[in-house]
């Protein structure tokens, strides 16, 4: 058994090395075209692997992930614009002081973008916490459009609905799936913690757990603001990505686009947040080919903007509809499954656990 | 049991090889298409044909196609539009311009929307390909980007245009504004209406009420029944048509006599329908039917008749159809299809003719024409007056 445990931490490195070295080579040898589409699949499996532990993990059905990542972006845009581009874009009302001259650095921007945003998680998940099921739902949702208000009203320090450009863009492939990797191995880390097993009680019988001593209140609260810090991160992300942001990005059907990837994935499983956010932003920019005018078989089709998202629904339906626990249950990939069938078939190695 | 497990992994190997092979197919076009360059000239469209803007970015699609068909070819080549949706959405918006620069575009057109077209500038810019917005009308698209152009005027200068209408036409001593602080384009606006219109009537106070809605209200009768205490002269309501008609209706049934200004999003059917037997509503747009500004506009217009006779004119096809042609002008004062060579031409743009007026570029790549006032009578949209730009 031992033996098998060292196996295992010994393809967990070697994984991440050639995880590393595979980056490097996209940031090299890949067009622009592919890299910002890889680079949002990033963030998308970010953002998945963050809500599937609120949602999929600790049972909490929070819509409320778009409002934290638009505190996270602006966060983060706000922090790493230069005090030039600030002076230019605020033309309505200028800046406040305080935050006119401040320009950090990429990456503690990104890190104080998380923690701003769990600190909101926070705020928020005091009074919605004491709700359940859909209640928790509608007061989640809520919370995240009075985030979106505040943000369009506070003109002085978000540039209002005229939104933010001029943000310092970032286009590596290492960087978008360096913070993409990190989020899953801390996610991993978090869920087979003694945290992580006292979400699941509680995701699967509240009395219960509360019976046996785990503080449900406080449980709750942590992995709330958890989900809150990397929806910040991811953010920041998207921040970087666009290089523009404005309030109207962050309205709730951005949070469905979320939900749609942790039900596809397969609701307590991070593995499948991790197919499902790729998967569906690729496929995403992949579609686009039925929107153009096209022969087939001597017919003349002309192009109809929007058959990708028709064919799309299509494809969610056959997969709710006959996989109903999603592309991976409450399955994740393991090396031992790897092990498993190494014997009898080939390895299939892929995502990280 | 274990045959659902097998029929998952085998659903996730054909997605993911369906993924594969799309993006290498892909590839291949683009480098075949890279092969023939010589033959055809590129021009990139990206506008939002599905989400909320649909409607918006299908009429300047229309103005585009149909400068198209008018005049397909360019220095002996000829022209193919590639068009990408942006789904309304700045993260799509983003990929469809960076697909468009990876097809190879000489030019790239759009978008309806402004928060759109800041989204695509700076991928633009970035790879060194030109764009010609046809109507995003906030300051910050131009600004600080050199790649990005426009054949619309600007928000701030259609602010000034409706203060200087509301003070030297309405005589207006004091007016109320009723902005929508969700939309850029509502709350630019309202800015430079504020800032003109206390210059022209040399009163600080001139603004004697400013309310606030949101993006999606139906019910406005707090803030109009605030604007009614106070008695304006004018009240200045730019937004979207939809928040407007109800407004623009609720203010009259309460009995607000004043006129109403906006701006040029109201030119909308929509709102005809729901404002169309009322008065003195005014509204600044870019392009009028009934009063041709210059000869391409009897072109456009006939065109556009003899290919939607059904269908009303609208500026938002103009502006597509302006940006087109300037494109094509472009490329042939070039004479080259060099970007750089490209983004020159369009850069030194003077009294260039299009349907939408005598198009002059200033140093941001903004536009400076002439912008046309409209009033809502008897069912219709009326040409009122036309304003130069000082």
């Amino acid at each position: 058994m031992d033996n098998r445990k060292s196996i295992k931490t010994a393809l967990t490195i070697a994984f991440l090395l050639v995880a590393v070295a595979a980056l490097y080579w996209g940031d090299n040898n890949l067009s622009r075209f592919q890299l910002r589409i890889l680079n949002l699949a990033a963030i998308f499996v970010i953002l998945g692997a963050s809500m599937n532990l609120v949602i999929g993990f600790s049972g909490m059905f929070s819509l409320g992930h778009a409002g934290f990542m638009c505190v996270g972006a602006y966060t983060a845009a706000i922090l790493t614009m230069s005090p030039e581009s600030k002076e230019l874009i605020y033309y309505m009302e200028p800046i406040i002081p305080l935050l006119a001259n401040v320009q950090w650095p990429v990456i503690p921007a990104t890190l104080m973008a998380g923690v701003v945003a769990g600190i909101f998680g926070v705020l928020v998940g005091f009074p919605a916490l004491r709700l359940r099921d859909d209640y928790l739902a509608i007061a989640t949702l809520g919370f995240a459009e009075i985030i979106r208000i505040i943000v369009t009203n506070t003109i002085s320090i978000t540039n209002g609905a005229l939104g933010l450009k001029n943000i310092p863009s970032e286009k590596s492939l290492l960087f978008y799936w360096g913070f993409g990797i990190l989020t899953i191995l801390v996610l991993k880390a978090l869920i087979n913690s003694s945290w992580g097993y006292a979400f699941k009680a509680i995701r699967d019988n509240e009395i219960a757990a509360e019976a046996m001593g785990i503080s449900v209140f406080k449980h709750k609260m942590l992995s709330f603001s958890i989900g809150a810090f990397f929806a910040g991160i991811a953010g920041a992300l998207m921040a970087y990505l666009i290089t523009s942001i404005d309030p109207t990005m962050f309205r709730f059907l951005f949070t469905f686009q979320i939900v749609l990837i942790v039900v596809l994935g397969g609701m307590g499983s991070l593995t499948g947040s991790v197919i499902a956010g790729v998967v569906i932003t690729i496929a995403m920019e992949w579609l686009r080919f039925v929107e153009q005018p096209m022969s087939l078989m001597g017919m003349d089709i002309p192009g109809i903007p929007g058959m990708r998202m028709v064919i799309f629904s299509l494809l969610l339906l056959i997969v709710v509809l006959f996989y109903r626990q999603g592309l991976m249950g409450t399955r994740e990939f393991n090396w031992d499954w790897v092990l498993d069938k190494l014997g009898i078939a080939k390895s299939k190695e892929r995502e990280v656990s | 049991m274990m045959s659902k497990k097998y029929l998952a992994l085998l659903a996730l190997v054909m997605l993911a090889a369906v993924a594969l092979v799309g993006c290498g197919g892909g590839e291949e076009q683009a480098s075949g298409d890279a092969a023939q360059e010589s033959d055809v000239i590129k021009i990139g469209v990206f506008e939002p044909l599905t989400g909320i803007n649909a409607a918006g970015g299908e009429m300047s699609l229309e103005g585009i196609e149909l400068a198209n068909k008018l005049y397909p070819e360019v220095l002996g080549k000829k022209v193919e539009l590639v068009t990408a949706d942006n789904k309304s959405e700045k993260q799509e918006a983003a990929n469809a311009v960076e697909r468009l620069v990876n097809e190879n575009v000489d030019v790239i057109l759009g978008s309806y929307g402004s928060s759109l077209s800041m989204a695509g500038g700076p991928i633009a810019a970035d790879a060194g390909v030109p764009v010609i917005g046809d109507s995003p009308t906030n300051p910050l698209v131009t600004k600080g980007n050199d790649y990005y152009y426009r054949v619309c005027f600007i928000d701030p200068f259609q602010g000034n245009v409706m203060a200087k209408y509301a003070v030297e036409t309405l005589g207006a001593k004091t007016a109320a504004i009723v902005q929508d602080v969700q939309q850029d384009y509502s709350v630019g606006l309202s800015k430079y209406f504020e800032d003109s219109f206390k210059e022209l009537t040399g009163d600080e106070n001139a603004i004697i009420a400013k309310v606030n809605y949101n993006t999606g209200d139906k019910d406005f009768s707090a803030q109009l029944t605030e604007v009614k205490s106070k008695q304006p002269d004018v009240i200045f309501a730019p937004g979207n048509f939809t928040e407007c008609g109800i407004l623009v209706e609720k203010a009259r049934e309460l009995g607000i006599e004043a006129p109403i200004l906006g701006g040029d999003t109201w030119e909308a059917e929509e709102f005809l329908n729901r404002v169309g037997d009322l008065n003195d509503i005014y509204f600044s747009t870019h392009f009028t039917a009934e009063e041709p500004v210059t000869e391409v506009s009897n072109t456009f217009l006939n065109k556009f008749k003899e290919e939607y006779p059904d269908r009303q004119v609208n500026a938002f096809a103009a502006l597509g159809f302006d940006a087109y042609m300037l494109a094509l002008d472009a490329i042939n004062r070039a004479g080259t299809t060099d970007h750089e060579a490209i983004k020159e031409a369009i850069a030194e743009t003077a009294d260039f003719q299009g349907a939408t007026g005598f198009i002059t570029l200033d140093e941001n790549g903004d536009a400076t024409k002439t912008a046309i006032i409209k009033k809502v009578e008897d069912g219709k949209f009326v040409y009122e007056s036309k304003v130069d730009p000082k």
